[in-house]
């Protein structure tokens, strides 16, 4: 499998996790008063890979987004690199996240963020980093 | 020399006395059997002195014998009991202990009730659905077992408004005593309507008996025989002890969930002391929550629906509190957690605000409170409630998002949030400790999981415990580095040692609903506490090894 095969490969597995995501938000807990899943007030979802300067995955990368306005939210590349994150709050613009990636014995070498379609603003955001070996 | 070292002995044996009331304890052995069985392990034998609120348990080995601790039952009459699921103790059911070593068989027959004698997580266990169904039970378990509900007979439509009610009753209510909800309640019409009909499934609606076998767990084997538990009754069943913990000098204290007391336990004679709580609300809902030790080791109890926190001055026994105000006080306001470890350093101390899921910080200067919004850069409409809180030596807090799946610290210096999603999605992470590693130890409840977020490497790991549907309520890390966990579904206390991955799950004397754990490390082995918060006693469990 060559690597563009092995990034498809990829993006198909991240996009199957964020759907069961949004799976598991809308069969979350049921409480008496509680109303869950109000999705419309969600800004989008980010998700991203996490790979070396080689192109490998990366895997336990911790993923920081942080809100311009304040603060920040940490989460873990799974073993294939790919992380996830549920979103933020509607009124945070999504150009105001900022995601950085760290791992003992790396640097962070790039962040790439890909554009999604003019005007979009539900569509899960890609932003991928790269780490360089120390 | 012989004569100072035989002053020293009797002296010591009178203070022994004085301690166990009674200079002539006895020694009690015997055996446990039954026709089905021949002898039998892992059978629990409490013994009661009659009019004391102090009963002793242990455990049978594998060849069905049992023994007291040596001079821990005073002579006297004493009212036998057994746990032993599918039997009921035949005899005998009491026995005179005088001075002399006592040696009794006790014989068991099969019980005639086995749905009687199933703790939640058996239920949960046995009855069918799925685990979306079964989920809100846990819920339930808050106020009440899941008896009430398989023994109801109540059909769909007839649950609903039993389920609409119920959702008006405080947090902080018992059987024993009902409160009410101060401020109105948004009823999920949806949700309501899906659990009445699942219940109405479940339950004897349809028939005098379930359509389903009752399904139990085995009885305890080696190593979790090994232990004495001894339970304190407290003096009226509408106490109901929520957070547990010892001083320096061995006494026990607890919060009182439901009526607006402190208590104090003297473990060694059983003698027991309340102090009132002043009332801040009249009519409010009382009983406190969260109790917790500041910086000079002075108690803090969050104060519920009576909106405010209080410090209990360990010297002059007396009460300061800090009623919410300079913020919205309205029906709905509730302070359930407090974390005042770190109050010296910037004389701050962390509390929440469960009706606005939000935190607040009590200025002891001031007495005023700040609120702080950990979610407000989250996506909106989603449940979440800061609950277990930690204060590290900055007095930064670590918080339990129990409404959903996520750690979150709050900078004391800056009020910045940074929030971190557990590993396990709708985890709902519960009570929490830190170890003076940085490592933040805590249960997450929806998960079936114990957990740890070490602070420096910002990095979870997760165990499952051993026994499904145990819902775990809190986790201890001892001085042993073992984990000891509980809550309010398996009537069990689990030790568990995460290097290895080995468990024992102790099996309790009588049905407990057990919330904050906590650990005397000052014995060897160590003691666990907890309150037994629908049994109105409080719990000491010894493992003898």
């Amino acid at each position: 499998m060559d690597r563009h095969a092995v990034w498809w490969r990829s993006v198909l597995i991240a996009v199957a996790a964020l759907g069961g995501m949004a799976a598991a938000r809308a069969g979350g807990q049921m409480t008496f008063g509680d109303d869950t899943n109000t999705s419309a007030n969600d800004g989008p979802p980010f998700f991203g890979f996490v790979r070396d300067s080689d192109g490998a995955a990366v895997g336990d990368a911790r993923v920081t987004a942080t809100v311009k306005s304040g603060g920040a939210l940490v989460t873990t590349s799974n073993s294939i690199g790919v992380y996830k994150i549920a979103g933020f709050a509607k009124s945070i613009n999504p150009a105001d996240i900022v995601i950085s990636c760290a791992k003992d014995g790396y640097k962070q070498a790039n962040v790439m963020r890909r554009p999604n379609s003019p005007g979009d603003t539900t569509d899960p955001i890609e932003v991928d980093c790269v780490l360089q070996k120390e | 020399m012989t004569r100072v070292r035989c002053a020293v002995a009797a002296i010591a044996l009178l203070l022994a006395c004085v301690e166990a009331t009674s200079c002539s304890a006895a020694v009690l052995t015997g055996t446990v059997s039954s026709a089905a069985e021949g002898a039998m392990e892992g059978v629990l034998v409490s013994a009661q002195k009659l009019g004391s609120p102090i009963a002793v348990t242990v455990v049978s080995d594998a060849q069905g014998r049992f023994r007291f601790p040596d001079g821990g039952l005073p002579a006297g009459r004493y009212a036998l009991r057994v746990r032993a699921a599918g039997y009921d103790l035949a005899g005998p059911k009491t026995i005179e202990l005088g001075a002399a070593p006592a040696d009794i068989a006790l014989r068991l027959d099969k019980t005639a009730d086995l749905a009687a004698q199933l703790t939640n997580t058996e239920w949960l266990m046995s009855m069918p659905g799925t685990a979306e169904q079964k989920r809100p039970l846990m819920e339930c378990m808050s106020c009440h077992t899941l008896q009430r509900i398989v023994r109801s007979t109540y059909t769909a439509e007839q649950f609903v408004p039993v389920l609409e009610r119920m959702a008006h009753y405080a947090n902080n209510t018992i059987q024993a005593r009902v409160q009410m909800r101060p401020a109105p309640v948004k009823i999920n019409t949806a949700v309501v309507t899906k659990l009445a009909a699942y219940l109405a499934t479940i339950n004897l609606s349809k028939g005098p008996v379930w359509n389903y076998p009752l399904e139990t767990l085995p009885r305890p084997s080696g190593r979790a025989t090994r232990v004495v538990i001894t339970e304190y009754d407290l003096p009226r069943q509408t106490i109901a002890p929520h957070d547990v913990r010892t001083d320096r000098a061995g006494n026990v204290w607890y919060s009182d969930f439901v009526e607006n007391y402190l208590g104090e336990l003297d473990p060694k004679t059983g003698a027991q002391r309340e102090y009132a709580i002043p009332v801040l609300k009249p009519g409010f809902p009382t009983g406190a929550l969260a109790l917790e030790p500041d910086a000079d080791g002075n108690l803090w109890l969050a104060m519920m629906f009576q909106a405010g926190l209080a410090r209990f001055d360990m010297k002059t026994k007396t009460f300061q509190v800090f009623p919410v105000e300079g913020v919205a006080d309205d029906d709905a306001m509730q302070q359930s957690m407090v974390m005042p470890r770190s109050d010296n350093v910037d004389g701050k101390v962390w509390t929440n605000d469960v009706a606005r899921h939000a935190i607040m910080r009590l200025d002891l200067k001031t007495g005023q409170y700040q609120r702080i919004d950990p979610f407000q850069f989250l996506p909106q409409g989603h449940s979440h409630a800061p609950y277990g809180m930690a204060a590290d030596q900055k007095n930064d807090l670590y918080f339990m998002d129990f409404g959903d799946e996520n750690i979150g610290r709050v900078d004391a210096r800056t009020g910045a949030t940074t929030i971190f999603p557990t590993p396990t999605p709708n985890s709902r992470p519960r009570r929490t400790m830190l170890d003076d590693r940085g490592r933040l130890w805590f249960a997450e409840f929806a998960a079936n999981k114990i957990a740890m977020f070490d602070t420096k490497s910002e990095t979870f790991k997760e165990w499952a415990v051993p026994t499904p549907y145990t819902y775990p309520y809190d986790v201890f890390c001892d001085k042993h580095g073992e984990l000891w966990s509980a809550g309010m579904a398996s009537d069990r206390v689990l030790r568990f040692d995460p290097q290895s991955g080995h468990s024992v799950e102790y099996l309790l004397p009588r049905p407990a609903n057990i919330r904050r754990v906590f650990v005397d490390n000052s014995t060897d082995p160590v003691t666990f506490w907890a309150g037994n918060n629908h049994g109105a006693a409080i719990l000491r469990l010894e493992p003898l090894d």
